[in-house]
């Protein structure tokens, strides 16, 4: 994956969170099908989400929340 | 006792002889002035019959989703100190082995940061410390891994892996339970502190069939030592035993499937073809028996409390494993079948299903053959009664498949 | 490595490792062990194939403990057994000995700060149980408070060994059940009977409609709407009071002080000694909570540990008890009441049905 491809990856996921903020709670496991078909051909693959998913969450754009089943949210 | 609030109800529980947990939150309100709200919120729940915790919230350490499990007070202006009473979950040695030097850093950082209260151990094993503030989790997390230790899991994650005492100090140990329950925790540290599974997924490792941690009932993985070889026998022990008590009364009626006898010419003689490795001659004669020299596990999947669709218990997946073998190449074959297992789930299951419930619902038949591994006798207590069975194929007239 | 405020963070190291921890001569004899003896209901050795001995002297704890208790815990640990301890999976406090003259003092010593000594051999072991309302939302019932007045009680068993073999009891706030309570000699489940309340405003708002819908095991959450907006209704006859939706949904609390309270279940077991592990059944469907110290609840356990003291061989656990002389004859012993809710008529329940003509006339 490209420097690139990774940063237009992360966008995309925390447009999703950002789009249905309120509205659906979004599992990683949900983020990185999402994202693996999204992105099927710049050849991303399940890991390159796991690991986009872990600098956003590192960083603190994304936060992890629970409610019965953990799910990604904004930070509030 | 407690500095702020009247606790009538609550000081009936420091009468008795076991020790008192409502001692306990008073001397942790010694150490933590915020632990003394406690007992008035549990006074009142006392009172009233009724929990003043509210649902979790989004709490929890930088770039982890594990943890640290959200707490907060139904009643924050009346009992301030325990607005935020968050749960830290901390990864325990395996075993529960400690220094007192260790344990002393471990509760000490409690009393730095938050409330002295803590579970010695919560029931998946790691130690709980009970009532951290939002503001402080982050120094906590830090002070603990300063010290070396890590958060366990939390939410749709791989939860802490424990095991029993195994070789450390136990003879029927099969396998090194420890080192296994070790390696394997150190190997899924992403799947732990990351949540991406559709809901909780446990380990267990027990060396023997006595099962100490529970595998069995609350494991969606339950790894069980067995052995391969004969029960080691010394005669003279036997006879010992054989002057305390009722050898065929108390051992060899007792055995399931009958393949021991007894008498004092000839000695205990064991069938070991037809043992199941149920344990019970051995724990009632450990100075005489032993388990064989060629131990392993059987692995077992599923088990689970009730939620959501039923209790279930563990079923057999793989009836011998070679688990001391595979531990010279670093556990790669159970790596393996741990990642056909969890990508299995991640493709069929659904939220808060856990695999045991996905397997029911998609039938083992399947689920096997998609991980790859073959149908076998010791999966069933006995084969199916009922005919109707999905047949995959049938021959068209002149030997065509259908 | 993530960085926070300048300072670099350690994460992903896992737990630390055992081998720091382990007493000289269990490093020794790791993996040597040839057998052991319980000297006492207290206090057991194991010796190794060189003939190396380690004692371990066992000590109950509440399970919920401050600080100054693990430092009492430590103070011992220094004293008498080189700063080694360990805990057990039912949360007793083992400290390891490699000298047999420290046991007397260590026992006095543990005596002196009113700790119970035992729980090895046939004993009532010390009781697993769960948070309650002392840390939980979804608890039915206190944990700590139920399990303190039944120890109480039962303390002779624990510290000396009377019993015809172990009993394992355990306590559970709510159908979560925290911890193997659904497989314990004796297990007492705190339990809600009256069906969530719904509370429209927060379940548009706090809620996830799909997943609380799922979350019903008996499917009598049924889409709705509320102000225009999606949401639930309750089909209430056939709700089976898991408390699975408020888990998911804080907009349908379930807890209700004059329906909550426990359950009573007898006869399962996890170990693979001679019968196959085996789910608790039902014994006491409904015990009113009754704090501070639950005396009905207190009332039956005892009860059932008496009938199977009295009735049970040697070496039985009260699974194998029940299956040898019928459940209709430990109704009878024990005095409960047999109703329709003891007969499953949820998933898999008519496995449990009796399909032949063998009673107990």
């Amino acid at each position: 994956m490209t420097d690139e491809t990774k940063v237009k990856l992360e966008e995309a996921i925390v447009n999703l969170i950002k789009e249905y903020a309120n509205k659906k709670r979004f599992k990683p496991g949900d983020v990185v099908k999402e994202m693996e078909s999204k992105f099927s051909a710049s050849g991303v693959t399940k890991d390159d989400v796991k690991t986009a998913i872990r600098d956003l969450t590192d960083s603190g754009r994304l936060i992890y929340g629970y409610a019965g089943g953990s799910f990604l949210a904004l930070p509030e | 006792m407690s500095k702020k609030h009247k606790t009538p109800l609550l000081d009936e529980l420091k009468k008795g002889k076991w020790p008192s947990f409502v001692n306990e939150i008073e001397r942790a309100a010694e150490k933590s002035e915020m632990t003394d709200d406690l007992l008035g919120q549990v006074e009142q729940s006392y009172e009233e019959k009724v929990v003043h915790w509210k649902h979790g919230g989004m709490v929890g350490v930088k770039g982890y989703g594990s943890g640290i499990v959200g707490r907060f007070s139904d009643l924050p202006e009346k009992y301030p100190g325990i607005k935020e009473f968050h749960t830290v979950r901390i990864n325990q040695p395996s075993g529960f082995f400690y220094t007192s030097d260790v344990l002393r850093s471990i509760v000490d950082i409690g009393e730095k940061h938050a409330s002295s209260l803590f579970n010695f151990h919560g029931s998946t094993g790691d130690v709980q410390l009970l009532g951290a503030k939002t503001a402080e989790l982050e120094t906590i997390f830090q002070e603990y891994t300063k010290l070396g230790f890590d958060l366990g899991g939390s939410g749709s994650a791989l939860r802490t892996p424990s095991c029993c005492v195994g070789k450390a100090r136990c003879e029927f140990a099969n396998y090194d339970a420890m080192h296994a329950c070790n390696s394997i925790t150190q190997a899924f540290q992403d799947e732990m502190h990351r949540p991406i599974f559709n809901y909780k997924f446990k380990f267990k490792f027990s060396a023997c069939g006595n099962d100490c941690t529970a595998s069995i009932a609350r494991a969606d993985l339950s790894v069980i030592g067995t052995w391969k070889d004969s029960i080691r026998i010394d005669q003279e022990a036997v006879k010992d035993y054989a002057k305390k008590f009722d050898l065929h009364k108390y051992v060899t009626d007792k055995c399931p499937t009958k393949c021991m006898s007894y008498n004092a010419e000839e000695g205990l003689k064991i069938d070991d073809s037809n043992c199941s490795k149920c344990m019970h001659c051995i724990n009632t004669m450990p100075k005489a028996l032993r388990p064989g020299t060629k131990g392993g596990a059987t692995i077992l999947i599923g088990s689970k409390a009730p939620m959501v669709s039923g209790p279930r218990l563990s079923m057999v997946l793989v009836p011998f494993y070679d688990i001391e073998e595979d531990a010279k190449n670093d556990y790669e074959w159970f790596k393996d079948l741990i990642s056909k297992i969890w990508e299995f789930w991640d493709e069929y299951g659904v939220n808060r299903e856990r695999i045991g419930e996905l397997i029911q619902r998609v039938g083992i038949g399947n689920f096997i053959e998609s991980i790859g591994l073959e149908p076998l006798p010791e999966m069933v207590a006995s084969p199916r009664g009922n005919p109707f069975v999905l047949y995959e194929e049938y021959v068209e007239a002149g030997g065509e498949q259908g | 490595m993530a960085e926070v405020s300048g300072v670099k963070r350690i994460t992903d190291i896992g737990p630390h490792d055992y081998n720091d921890f382990l007493h000289p001569v269990i490093k020794k004899n790791y993996g040597k062990w040839k057998y052991h003896e319980i000297l006492s209901p207290s206090h057991m050795v194991h010796v190794s194939e060189d003939g190396d001995k380690i004692y371990t002297v066992r000590v109950g704890s509440p399970r919920l403990v401050s600080s100054s208790f693990i430092k009492d815990l430590c103070d011992l640990a220094d004293k008498y057994s080189g700063g080694y301890l360990r805990f057990t999976t039912r949360n007793n406090v083992e400290f390891l000995l490699d000298k047999e003259e420290n046991i007397k003092p260590l026992l006095d010593d543990v005596g002196k700060l009113n700790l119970p000594a035992g729980g090895i051999g046939n004993v009532v072991a010390n009781i697993v149980h769960t948070q309650g309302w002392v840390h939980c939302h979804t608890a039915a019932s206190d944990a700590s408070g139920v399990v303190k007045s039944l120890m109480d009680e039962l303390y002779e068993y624990y510290v000396n060994a009377q019993l015809p073999t172990k009993v394992r009891i355990a306590f559970a706030c709510c159908l979560n059940m925290c911890g193997a309570v659904h497989c314990s000699d004796i297990a007492v489940l705190g339990i809600h009977r009256r069906p969530p309340r719904l509370i429209p405003d927060r379940i548009v708002n706090l809620c996830e409609i799909p997943s609380t819908i799922a979350s019903c095991p008996t499917n009598v959450i049924r889409p709705d709407t509320y102000n225009g907006k999606p949401s639930v209704k309750l089909i209430e006859e056939g709700c089976v009071f898991c408390g699975n939706c408020f888990t998911v949904c804080p907009g349908m609390p379930i807890a209700d002080p004059l329906n909550d309270g426990v359950s009573i279940w007898v006869g399962g077991k996890v170990s693979n000694a001679r019968s196959k592990p085996a789910f608790s059944k039902l014994a006491v469907p409904f015990l009113e909570n009754d704090p501070p110290r639950w005396p009905k609840v207190v009332e039956a356990v005892k009860t059932i540990l008496d009938a199977y003291k009295k009735g049970a061989h040697n070496g039985e656990r009260v699974g194998e008890w029940i299956e040898r002389i019928g459940w209709p004859k430990f109704f009878k012993v024990t005095g409960f009441e047999f109703t329709k809710y003891h007969i499953d008529d949820f998933r898999l329940g008519e496995a449990t049905l009796n399909y032949s003509a063998q009673i107990r006339q």
